[in-house]
């Protein structure tokens, strides 16, 4: 065999057939962004559709929109501005508590050896796979006793559960790639340990930082189970909130889409922004 | 007095709370499970059983039997389907492009969606009347045309793991792309110059290489089918009757619309004990060094 015909290699031309080929991939690439994008498309059209023209197809593509729906679900008795509020206290009320201590305990996993360090690590990781029900039997019938049931704040305890799992593993890869010898200079120069990981080490690994704080931002927004167990009606969070749609008259799809994008737009915008350090970090773990 | 070292009060903080919120339920509902508590009934904990909730969970509990039977039917599929797609569109758009980066950026999407809000649309789409996959498939797939997804198990069963896969294989599949490309170009290159043909290349040379990112793929995705539990919850409610019902969402019905707490936790601790095997799996395979 030639070196022309091997694909790759200089001075060689794509016959009909590798054109064929990659005509084919070109069109499995596009079914694979539609899989993705009609979807979403789809809610997205929905929220700004008047009722008649959900409960039919023939208003699929070619409808007056509407903007009815995004200001319904903010009335009475849907109220998604309280359940939006609660939903931003509770996702940044647990990443403000778990990055500052994550990037602790990840420095320390960093940069000190220490007796038992890899069995401690390997409990902070292995926790992650505990399933959310063995975690909210206890603390439902504890925050019952305490009376904080539907609280804010329990909700954020028990997310930190999630979150700073994660946060601690992802900083810590972070971490592991600066390089010492500033630090060890700073030392040397009298610098105590407290400004050594406030001056150097966070603004080194700041992105990281920043990709743990945005991606447990994204696990606590979304968290359902938990926020369905322990809220009922002051802490409800958005997610507990599109289901309030389904009521005895039936589904309020379009409500249902409207709030949709409420909860998603956020996330779309936040993970798209950070999306290269968030796609690197994210699968870092599964492949290092 | 002796100074406390650095790293003891660095860990102190994230470690206290990981073992109150963590480590601590983890022993409370063990402790749980050896008991009887009708919370409907009592506000405190009864009597001792023993394992007579764990007794009562495999003797003479068929809903529970059902419950593991549609775990493994969601799990093994969920699993495969979630593999096969990532290993096909990471192979698909590993080359650089326009397009191909594009796909990779849209990826993120799907994966920072709110699994509750997936569930809502798939039950949308398959509505009978106007949803507008249950049309779409109808025109496709004649034979599907008049059936109502939801109402039929088996079909319901497809809807509730493909909302799991819509949800994750495109993160999967981004983990896919990580692995490949940590592959040295040389290794298949040799291969191609050597006249091997495109299969070839793939089964003797990326293949094995790709083989450890797979393991940890499939293995993180048994784990979060294990704990699915928000699709399920919004796209069929483990029905019809029981038949999405898997073993998540049969602990939650158990604790929290029985009210029998004893019983649930027994049942989680099932869940528990096969996501901790797993994640010895999952150490020993990210953590070999």
């Amino acid at each position: 065999m030639s070196a022309a015909s091997v694909p790759g290699v200089p001075g060689y031309r794509a016959g009909p057939a590798e054109r064929a080929a990659g005509w084919l991939r070109a069109l499995a690439v596009f079914v694979i962004i539609a899989a993705i994008l009609l979807p979403i498309f789809w809610i997205v059209l929905t929220a700004f559709k008047v009722p008649r023209d959900v409960y039919t197809l023939d208003a699929a593509l070619w409808f007056a929109p509407t903007l009815e729906n995004l200001r319904t679900v903010f009335e009475h008795p849907w109220n998604l501005g309280s359940k939006i509020v609660n939903s931003v206290l509770v996702a940044s009320g647990t990443v403000l508590l778990a990055i500052p201590m994550a990037t602790m305990a990840a420095y320390a996993f960093a940069r000190f050896e220490f007796r038992g360090k890899q069995a401690l690590f390997l409990v902070v990781i292995a926790s992650q796979f505990i399933p959310a029900a063995v975690i909210v039997l206890p603390y439902f019938l504890m925050f019952k006793q305490a009376g904080m049931l539907d609280t804010r704040s329990a909700l954020v305890l028990v997310n930190l559960s999630i979150v700073l799992p994660y946060a601690v593993w992802m900083i810590k890869g972070f971490i592991d790639a600066v390089p010492v010898e500033m630090e060890e200079s700073a030392m040397v120069d009298g610098a105590s340990r407290a400004r050594v990981i406030t001056e150097i080490v966070v603004p080194a690994a700041l992105p990281g930082i920043i990709t743990a704080a945005v991606f447990g931002f994204t696990l606590t927004w979304n968290e359902f189970l938990f926020a369905l167990i322990i809220s009922k009606q002051d802490a409800l969070t958005l997610p507990i909130g599109l289901i309030g749609f389904r009521t005895d008259r039936g589904d309020l799809w379009e409500l249902m889409a409207a709030g949709g994008i409420l909860i998603t737009a956020p996330m779309f915008v936040v993970s798209l922004l950070v999306h290269r350090q968030f796609i690197g970090s994210l699968t870092a773990g599964a492949v290092r | 007095m002796r100074r406390i070292p650095p790293h003891v009060w660095l860990l102190a903080p994230a470690l206290s709370f990981v073992a109150a919120m963590a480590l601590f339920p983890l022993g409370y509902s063990l402790v749980l499970s050896f008991r009887e508590w009708k919370l409907a009934a009592s506000g405190a904990p009864g009597a001792w059983v023993g394992l007579a909730n764990y007794w009562l969970l495999v003797s003479d509990d068929p809903e529970f039997l059902e419950a593991l039977a549609a775990t493994a039917v969601f799990v093994a599929a969920d699993v495969i389907a979630t593999l096969a797609i990532a290993l096909g569109a990471a192979l698909l758009i590993k080359r650089a492009g326009r397009i191909n980066s594009l796909a990779r950026v849209l990826m993120i999407l799907p994966f920072v969606m709110s699994p509750a809000l997936i569930g809502i649309s798939f039950r949308f789409f398959l509505n009978p009347e106007f949803g507008i996959a249950h049309h779409l498939i109808g025109m496709l797939v004649p034979a599907l045309a008049g059936r109502v997804w939801l109402a039929d198990p088996t079909l319901a069963m497809i809807a509730v793991i493909a909302s799991d896969v819509w949800h994750w294989a495109p993160y999967m599949t981004l983990v896919v792309l990580g692995g490949l490309a940590s592959i040295p170009q040389e290794t298949e290159e040799a291969a191609r110059v050597d006249g091997a043909s495109p299969w070839a290349v793939f089964r003797d040379v990326t293949l094995p290489q790709l083989l450890p990112v797979l393991g940890v793929v499939a293995v993180l995705k048994t784990v979060f089918a294990l704990k699915a539990f928000d699709t399920i919850y919004t796209l069929s409610n483990g029905g019809p009757g029981t038949a999405t019902q898997t073993l998540a969402y049969f602990v939650y019905q158990v604790a929290f619309n029985h009210y029998d707490m004893g019983y649930a936790a027994a049942a989680a601790y099932v869940l528990t004990a096969a996501l901790l095997v797993l994640s010895v799996f999952y150490l020993r395979l990210v953590f070999r060094k």
